[in-house]
């Protein structure tokens, strides 16, 4: 499959041919066996892309509800007497010893409170700048984030820097605004900048907070071991598991 | 897919992907308890049989929301099933010997199996698809992500400082590039059902 394939198919999908590429795609689709698999699938994953992205609000709040629910429900839950059969008791016993393991392993699933120690704000002064960058810093520090975020917005504007704009991500993260949050630091993710593992570690912590250990996981695996914080990843690892 | 008639029991299905709260209490009063109790008595407690009807739910979700559940079973027998599956599949993962269950794995009944075999493939796909996204490049997962959740391309461009005719291509070819993985992957020609 060559790339122009798919830059075709992205089109025709978009409704962008004309006539012509239109009903000449459409006979290349009827003769080429292949092209029409790959196409298949391209719609597939296309459907799928959607499904993950654009869902992803409706999803969250869908999720949200469901444990709203779920714990009315468990508070009326009726407690139910099992009597045991003396012949059960070893059964029982074996089957209490597996279940603490388990238990034992569930419970302990790590909390983003227990992880959230970020480093304090210290902006350094370029002269001319404007003094939000030092109201910024204290709202920062003093955890005053939703004093903290409008401020950086104000700042990022200006000026784009990596520094603020990781700031502005862990500001999000712990205003609960965990899909901006999460837009902030693939940003820094995808640069090359120092804060490009901290954004990481940000990533790995915005997925802890909605408890997707799975993504949290896999997120911090990603993160190479010279980090300057990688005690915290070998923590978060260790308790994940 | 077979085409078949669906089952007026639909109204759950539809109930779950509008985020319905009445319907979705009424799924936790009438179909949640066996499934809790079902798990309480096969080496779980309540908190695990919650998670397991958690995920089941959110799977009906994306399942819902994709277009692709219709029901031709009863919802108590077919939510069951998935919930009874999903949590034998997690002993058996968590056990490194391989607890043996004394329990009847599927059930007799052809159409709730045949659903529940749907929503289990169904499954695999998104994780599958999951896993290939995971091993894109930063910035084609970000292309995509932005592709999906901004408004327009122009938007995405603007974002990424780059564009309209680069964030279009890059769209296409990392679309092009999962669409190929998943080809090329031996899980995806054992699911390959749509």
């Amino acid at each position: 499959m060559n790339e122009e394939n798919y830059i075709l198919f992205d089109q025709y999908l978009q409704n962008e041919l004309t006539a012509i590429e239109k009903e000449n795609f459409e006979k290349l689709l009827q003769e080429d066996q292949e092209v029409a698999s790959n196409f298949e699938i391209y719609k597939d994953v296309q459907a799928q892309l959607e499904n993950k992205f654009t869902l992803e609000e409706e999803r969250n709040a869908f999720t949200e509800n469901l444990k709203a629910i779920a714990q009315q429900n468990s508070n009326l839950k009726d407690k139910k007497v099992i009597n045991f059969k003396p012949v059960f008791y070893l059964v029982a016993a074996s089957v209490l010893l597996l279940v603490g393991l388990f238990l034992f392993d569930a419970n302990s699933k790590p909390n983003f409170e227990d992880f959230n120690q970020f480093d304090e704000a210290h902006f350094i002064e370029r002269g001319e700048q404007s003094d939000y960058l030092k109201q910024a810093e204290d709202a920062f520090n003093a955890k005053n984030y939703v004093e903290a975020i409008p401020l950086f917005e104000l700042i990022l504007n200006e000026n784009k820097t990596a520094e603020i704009q990781y700031y502005y991500g862990v500001s999000l993260l712990e205003n609960n605004k965990i899909k901006e949050a999460e837009v902030a630091f693939l940003a820094l993710q995808s640069g090359n900048s120092i804060y490009k593992n901290k954004a990481t570690y940000g990533l790995a912590l915005a997925k802890l907070k909605q408890e997707e250990y799975k993504s949290c996981k896999e997120i911090l695996l990603t993160i190479p071991s010279d980090y300057e914080n990688y005690d915290a990843v070998q923590k978060l690892l260790k308790e994940l598991n | 897919m077979a085409t078949q008639i669906i089952h007026s029991d639909q109204i759950y299905i539809e109930g779950i992907a509008n985020n319905d709260s009445a319907i979705i209490q009424s799924i936790y009063k009438k179909f949640v308890p066996k499934v809790i109790s079902y798990i309480r008595n096969n080496s779980g407690d309540e908190d695990q049989a919650q998670d397991v009807v958690q995920e089941i739910m959110i799977l009906l979700f994306n399942q819902a929301k994709a277009n692709k559940l219709q029901l031709s079973c009863p919802f108590d027998a077919y939510f069951f099933l998935l919930c009874k599956r999903k949590w034998l599949n997690e002993l058996k993962k968590a056990s490194n010997k391989g607890v043996t269950i004394n329990d009847e794995y599927t059930s007799n009944n052809e159409p709730t199996e045949e659903m529940v075999t749907q929503t289990e493939i169904f499954e695999e796909k998104q994780e599958l698809f999951d896993l290939m996204f995971q091993k894109l490049g930063d910035k084609c997962q970000e292309v995509l992500k932005l592709s999906f959740t901004l408004k327009s391309m122009e938007e995405v461009a603007e974002k990424l400082q780059v564009t309209y005719g680069y964030v279009r291509k890059k769209k296409s070819l990392c679309t092009g590039q999962l669409t190929q993985w998943i080809r090329e992957n031996s899980r995806f020609k054992s699911l390959k059902i749509t």
